[in-house]
C-alpha cells in the first residue's frame, strides 16, 4: 500500500467515490466527489496530539467496533496517507461552533475546519473495479446467540483479537469476563450455503480461515481446547491440505455437524453448543469459553451504485459478472473495464493479488497499444431511417450508442460487440449489422427453402454455442436428421422477428431459434431479448391462426453436442407432423398480411 | 395442492415441444431462462389464462 502511496503514475484519491462514469474503452470521463479531510495530509504527521484532546467517541470500524475512537482518527495504523481524519459527521460539528481542540491543539496547523468537499472529473481509458465484499451479518441467525451472548464472536472480531495491533494486543480474551477462554468453538457456513436464510453459495475462504486462526490459536497458548464445527471442510489449494493435518496433528478437534442452538451452560459460564453429529449419527453437547461463527461474504451494498453506474451485470449471488468464467476471468463484458478482488466473487488474498496483477496487465496492454481492434461484425446506422425512437440503446447490452432525442443514433464502434441485438429491434430497419445484415440472412433464407421446402426445419444458431454444438454433435458422431437448415448469426439476439416470419412464408413447417444458455450469453444478456422476442412472436402467431409450436426456442451449449442431437431429432418429428394444407395456409395468412390495407371509400 | 392453484410468486406455462403444463417460478418483467420438466425443452410459454389475469 505503502508503494501505491509513493508511485509517481498512481494519484491516490482517499474519501472519494464515484458518482458518474461517461465514455467508452480509451475515453472514459469519471466524475469524482471526494469528501473534505479536515487535515492537510501532506503536512500531517500523525503525531496524535490532535487525537489526545477530541471528546468524540465512536465505535472504530476497523476493530469491528470493539473499541472507541474519536473523531478525529487514523482509519487504520497502516493507512496511506498516513495522515489523521477528521470525521464531521462524529465531531461536534461546525454548526453552530466547532469545539476546535484539535485545530488548537496541532502545532503544524494542519486542520482546516473550513475545508469543503470537492467534485473531481478526469479522463481515463481503463477502468479496474475492485469493490471488494462485507462479512454476513450473523443478527438474523438466532440459534447461534450472536448478540445474545457476549461470547459469540464472528471471525471478523476474532481476528482483531488475535492481531497484535488489535484492542487487546493480540491476547484472546472473553468478553463476559475478561479472562482467557479454555475452550474455542469455531462454527463455518455461517450465512453460507444457506439458501433461503443467508447465502446460498459457499463463501470460499471461510474454512482456510479458521484453519489458520487454529493454527495461531495452537502455536500461542496450545492448552486451549479447540473445537471446528463443519458441514464438509474445503481445503482445496496449495498447501492448505497440509494446514488441515497440521491442525489436527497440534490438537484441533474437527466434528462433522453445525450446532442448531447456543445456550449458557449452567454453572460455569460457558456455552453450550447443541449439535448432531453427523459422522456418528448422535445429538451431542459440546461447552466453549468462547463461539467463533465463520460468518460467509457477501457484495458491498454500495458496489450497487458503481454497478449501476457502468452498466455492468450482476452474477445472480450478486457478484460482478465476468465475460468468460474460463477465458477472460477479469475482464467486464464492456471493454476497459476489469475486476479485481471480491467484487468478482470471494476469494482469498492470494487469488485477489493474482486477479489484481492480472486486471492491471489487462488494462495496461490494452492502453499501451493506444489503438483497439473492433469486430468486423459492428453495425451501421442510416441516419435518413432512423428515427431516433432510442431503441437500440435500450437493447444494447453495450449501450453501444450515443443517442440524443430527435438525433439518428449513432453507434461507438469500439464498444459495439456485433449481437445484432439492436438491428433485430428496429422497427424502422435502420441498422445493418456487418456480415449478418438484413439482405444476406433473408438471402440464406430464401436459398435454403428454394425447394421443396416442406421437407426442411429452418435452425437460427448463434455462433458461439448452439452453432457450435452442431460441430461437436457432428465430431462425436452424433447423428441428426440432414434436412435441417442451419443459419448462423453472431447471436440469438440477431433473429428477426421478420426471418422467422420470412421462413414460415416460404413455406418453412418449422422453425428453430437456438442459442447459448443464459449464464453463457457471448454478449452479457443479448439472448433475453431473443426469448422475449419469441414470446412476442407465438402470441402473434396464435392470433394469427398459425401453431406456436412450429417455432422451437432451445438453449444449447457448445458442449452439448447430446442436446444438439436430441433437439434436431425432435424437431424433426415436430415438422413431419406439419401438414401440406397448413404449410398452405400459413403461406396464405402471412401473403395477406403483407397486403396494403383496402382503402374504405364511402357508399 | 390442486393442479388449477399455484403458489405464490409462480405460474403455469405449457412445453411447445412435448405438451405438458407446470409451474415455474414467475416474476413480472423478470426474463428467466425456463425449461420443461419433462423434455428439458426451452420452448416453455407462459398460458393464456395466466397472462390474462396479470394483465
Amino acid at each position: 500500500m505503502a508503494d501505491v502511496g509513493r508511485h509517481p503514475n498512481i494519484e491516490l484519491l482517499t474519501l472519494a467515490e464515484v458518482t458518474g462514469i461517461s465514455g467508452y474503452v480509451g475515453n472514459f470521463t469519471v466524475k469524482v466527489h471526494q469528501r473534505a479531510r479536515f487535515v492537510d495530509e501532506k503536512e500531517c504527521t500523525a503525531c496524535g496530539d490532535c487525537v489526545a484532546v477530541c471528546p468524540q467517541y465512536r465505535p472504530d470500524e476497523f476493530n469491528s467496533g470493539l473499541v472507541q475512537r474519536r473523531a478525529i482518527y487514523q482509519p487504520f495504523p497502516q493507512a496511506i496517507p498516513a495522515a489523521y481524519v477528521l470525521n464531521m459527521a462524529d465531531c461536534l460539528g461546525r454548526n453552530p461552533i466547532a469545539c476546535g481542540k484539535c485545530a488548537q491543539a496541532c502545532e503544524k496547523h494542519c486542520i482546516n475546519l473550513d475545508a469543503e468537499d470537492r467534485d473531481l472529473e478526469f479522463e481515463v481509458g481503463t477502468v479496474v473495479v475492485a469493490t471488494g465484499m462485507e462479512p454476513f451479518d450473523p443478527l438474523g441467525m438466532t440459534e447461534y446467540g450472536y448478540g445474545r451472548h457476549a461470547d459469540v464472536i464472528t471471525a471478523m472480531e476474532f481476528e482483531r483479537l488475535a492481531s497484535s495491533g488489535g484492542p487487546t494486543g493480540g491476547e484472546i480474551v472473553r468478553f463476559s469476563d475478561g479472562r482467557r477462554p479454555k475452550s474455542i468453538a469455531f462454527i463455518q457456513c455461517v450465512g453460507s450455503r444457506c439458501e433461503g436464510r443467508g447465502l446460498s453459495y459457499c463463501g470460499n475462504i471461510c474454512c482456510m480461515n479458521t484453519i489458520k486462526d487454529a493454527l495461531v490459536i495452537k502455536d500461542h497458548w496450545p492448552d486451549i481446547d479447540v473445537k471446528v464445527f463443519y458441514i464438509d471442510l474445503r481445503a482445496f489449494g496449495k498447501g492448505f491440505e497440509e494446514m488441515l493435518k497440521r491442525s489436527r496433528r497440534l490438537g484441533v478437534k474437527y466434528i462433522r455437524g453445525i450446532p442448531g442452538e447456543i445456550e449458557k451452560a449452567t454453572g460455569n459460564g460457558a456455552l453450550a453448543l447443541h449439535v448432531e453429529n453427523t459422522e456418528t449419527s448422535k445429538l451431542e453437547t459440546h461447552e466453549a469459553d468462547l463461539v467463533v461463527l465463520a460468518t460467509g461474504v457477501q457484495p458491498r451494498a454500495e458496489a450497487r451504485a458503481l454497478q449501476q453506474l457502468l452498466s455492468l451485470q450482476l452474477h445472480p449471488e450478486g457478484f460482478l459478472l465476468e465475460a468468460h468464467p474460463k477465458l477472460r476471468p477479469v475482464d467486464a463484458p464492456a471493454r476497459g473495464m476489469y475486476y479485481a478482488g471480491c467484487a468478482e466473487g470471494p476469494k482469498d488474498i492470494k487469488e485477489s493479488v493474482t486477479q489484481a496483477s492480472a486486471a492491471a496487465g489487462r488494462a495496461v496492454r490494452l492502453m499501451s497499444l493506444g489503438e483497439i481492434t473492433a469486430e468486423p461484425y459492428i453495425v451501421t446506422v442510416d441516419p435518413d431511417r432512423c428515427k431516433a425512437c432510442g431503441v437500440c440503446l435500450r437493447v444494447c447490452p453495450y449501450k453501444a450508442f450515443e443517442w440524443e432525442k430527435g438525433s439518428p443514433a449513432r453507434p461507438i464502434e469500439a464498444l459495439c460487440a456485433g449481437c445484432g441485438t439492436c438491428a433485430a429491434e428496429c422497427r424502422f430497419d435502420a441498422i445493418t449489422p456487418h456480415l449478418f445484415g438484413d439482405d444476406q440472412l433473408l438471402a440464406q433464407i430464401e436459398a435454403a427453402l428454394a425447394e421443396r421446402p416442406q421437407d426442411k426445419a429452418v435452425v437460427f444458431a448463434c455462433n458461439w454455442c448452439s452453432y457450435a454444438a452442431g460441430d461437436t454433435a457432428g465430431v462425436s458422431r452424433f447423428q441428426y436428421p440432414a434436412n435441417q437448415v442451419l443459419i448462423r448469426t453472431m447471436c440469438s439476439g440477431r433473429v428477426s422477428e421478420k426471418f422467422i416470419l420470412r421462413a414460415f412464408e416460404l413455406g418453412a413447417p418449422v422453425v428453430l431459434v437456438s442459442g447459448c444458455h443464459f449464464a453463457d450469453c457471448h454478449y452479457i444478456d443479448a439472448n433475453r431479448h431473443t426469448q422475449q422476442r419469441v414470446e412476442k412472436l407465438w402470441d402473434r402467431l396464435e392470433s394469427l391462426g398459425i401453431r406456436p409450436e412450429r417455432l422451437q426456442l432451445e438453449w444449447i451449449s457448445s458442449a452439448q453436442g447430446q442436446r444438439f442431437q436430441k433437439t434436431m431429432a425432435e424437431l424433426e418429428k415436430l415438422r413431419a407432423a406439419v401438414t401440406a394444407a397448413e404449410i398452405a395456409d400459413t403461406r396464405r395468412i402471412l401473403g395477406e398480411q403483407k397486403k396494403p390495407a383496402r382503402k374504405k371509400t364511402d357508399g | 395442492m390442486a393442479d388449477t392453484e399455484k403458489a405464490p410468486g409462480r405460474a403455469r406455462f405449457r412445453c411447445l415441444r412435448c405438451g405438458s403444463e407446470f409451474e415455474l417460478p414467475y416474476t413480472q418483467g423478470k426474463v428467466e431462462e425456463r425449461c420443461c420438466p419433462r423434455c428439458e425443452s426451452n420452448s416453455v410459454r407462459r398460458l393464456k389464462e395466466e397472462k390474462a389475469k396479470s394483465g
